[in-house]
């Protein structure tokens, strides 16, 4: 493992998506987030423009009616406000190639809060077959934090644990 | 209500009630290990829910963690943290053993701090529970040993689905040394925060 990614921020072409953000971004730029626990990190990528988005998804829907914090939280609203935002810098939709990690249960012997990682995943995979996006691969589930880094020259997907060390997907 | 707009009454209400808490909690500890644990005066946090992770040093610093629940009167969570030498020092004082000794935090270990935690929290709401005349039980408590962000947002997550920021009664536990330094982080839900604002006259 790297120290200069570990550290995150180190590297000018690392870009940090904060818990409940979305953002996008284009080689030679590592898109990066850190420590998703029952959260989930998608990720898309064009690979004619190599130009990739991230979103770092903490629940699967908004509460509606007058709820005006903050949007990027919830799966609802952030996976089509990625892809949108992916399109309109160019991204080809149909060549989008998405992939998610994360969805775990932190804690062993809860019940109540180990369904979040699952819904998450589920309501994320629904809004990516809501905007004709089938998930490509995928790595979620267990009770392990990730960290995840999408490199835009590959469109690989490294995912990092304590657990089990480095994966690509 | 909002959370961030509690009154200074409010969050010196808070942070007394935390006190006894974590007064208790840290007899109980010293107690149980036979060796003196002080406590750091319990800070007040609203924390934007986006800044959750960084709240323990770091999103990827490994700890490990216990939560609860919590049933009776009043809903929420309490977190117990520490990292992971930290959490083999509490684990040696346990065995009445030197700090160092003791190298995995395998299952005996990690059931060994799960334990020593449930018992800080039970002193810590109950003494709570006797301040403001409400009921507060732990629920069987869980475990885990892994990075501190995705604990931190794990527990955060229900909260974040009706408010932009979380509150945080924090508790640093530390004998001389800091051989062991501990956290305790008490939360409870925002309507059960009301009901102990009201319970201690300052809603």
């Amino acid at each position: 493992m790297e120290a200069a990614t570990f550290d995150g921020g180190a590297d000018p072409n690392h870009i940090i998506v904060g818990v409940g953000e979305i953002a996008c971004a284009e080689d030679p730029q590592v898109l990066i987030t850190q420590a998703l626990g029952s959260c989930i990190g998608l990720t898309l990528w064009d690979p004619r423009l190599r130009l990739g988005g991230m979103a770092h998804v903490m629940l699967p829907a908004s509460p509606g009616g007058d709820f005006t914090g903050c949007r990027h939280r919830f799966a609802d609203l952030a996976v089509p406000e990625l892809v949108e935002q992916m399109v309109d810098a160019g991204a080809g939709r149909h060549r989008l190639i998405a992939k998610i990690a994360g969805g775990a249960s932190m804690f062993k012997g809860e019940s109540g809060m180990d369904s979040i990682g699952g819904r998450n995943a589920a309501a994320v995979l629904e809004q990516l077959e809501k905007c004709g996006l089938l998930v490509r691969a995928a790595d979620t589930g267990g009770s392990h934090a990730r960290t995840i880094e999408l490199h835009l020259d590959t469109g690989i997907l490294l995912v990092r644990s304590y657990s089990y060390g480095m994966r690509e997907i | 209500m909002r959370l961030d707009s509690l009154s200074e009454m409010q969050v010196d209400a808070l942070r007394e009630c935390g006190s006894i808490g974590a007064g208790h909690a840290a007899t109980a500890l010293s107690q149980l290990v036979g060796h003196p644990i002080s406590i750091d005066v319990p800070t007040l946090e609203v924390v934007g829910i986006g800044d959750v992770p960084e709240l323990f040093g770091g999103p990827e610093v490994l700890v490990a963690a216990v939560h609860v629940r919590l049933l009776g009167d009043l809903g929420g969570s309490m977190l117990f943290m520490a990292e992971r030498k930290s959490a083999l020092a509490l684990v040696d004082l346990m065995r009445s053993r030197a700090v160092g000794s003791v190298r995995t935090y395998g299952a005996d270990e990690e059931a060994l701090v799960t334990h020593v935690a449930s018992i800080l929290m039970s002193a810590y709401l109950a003494a709570i529970g006797r301040l403001a005349d409400v009921s507060m039980l732990p629920a069987r408590p869980s475990s885990a040993l892994d990075m501190a962000g995705a604990l931190m947002e794990a527990v955060t997550s229900a909260a974040a689905m009706h408010a932009d920021v979380a509150l945080f009664l924090r508790t640093r536990f530390h004998d001389a040394d800091t051989s062991v330094d501990a956290y305790m982080f008490f939360l409870p839900d925002l309507d059960s925060l009301e009901v102990l604002l009201g319970r201690l006259g300052v809603a």
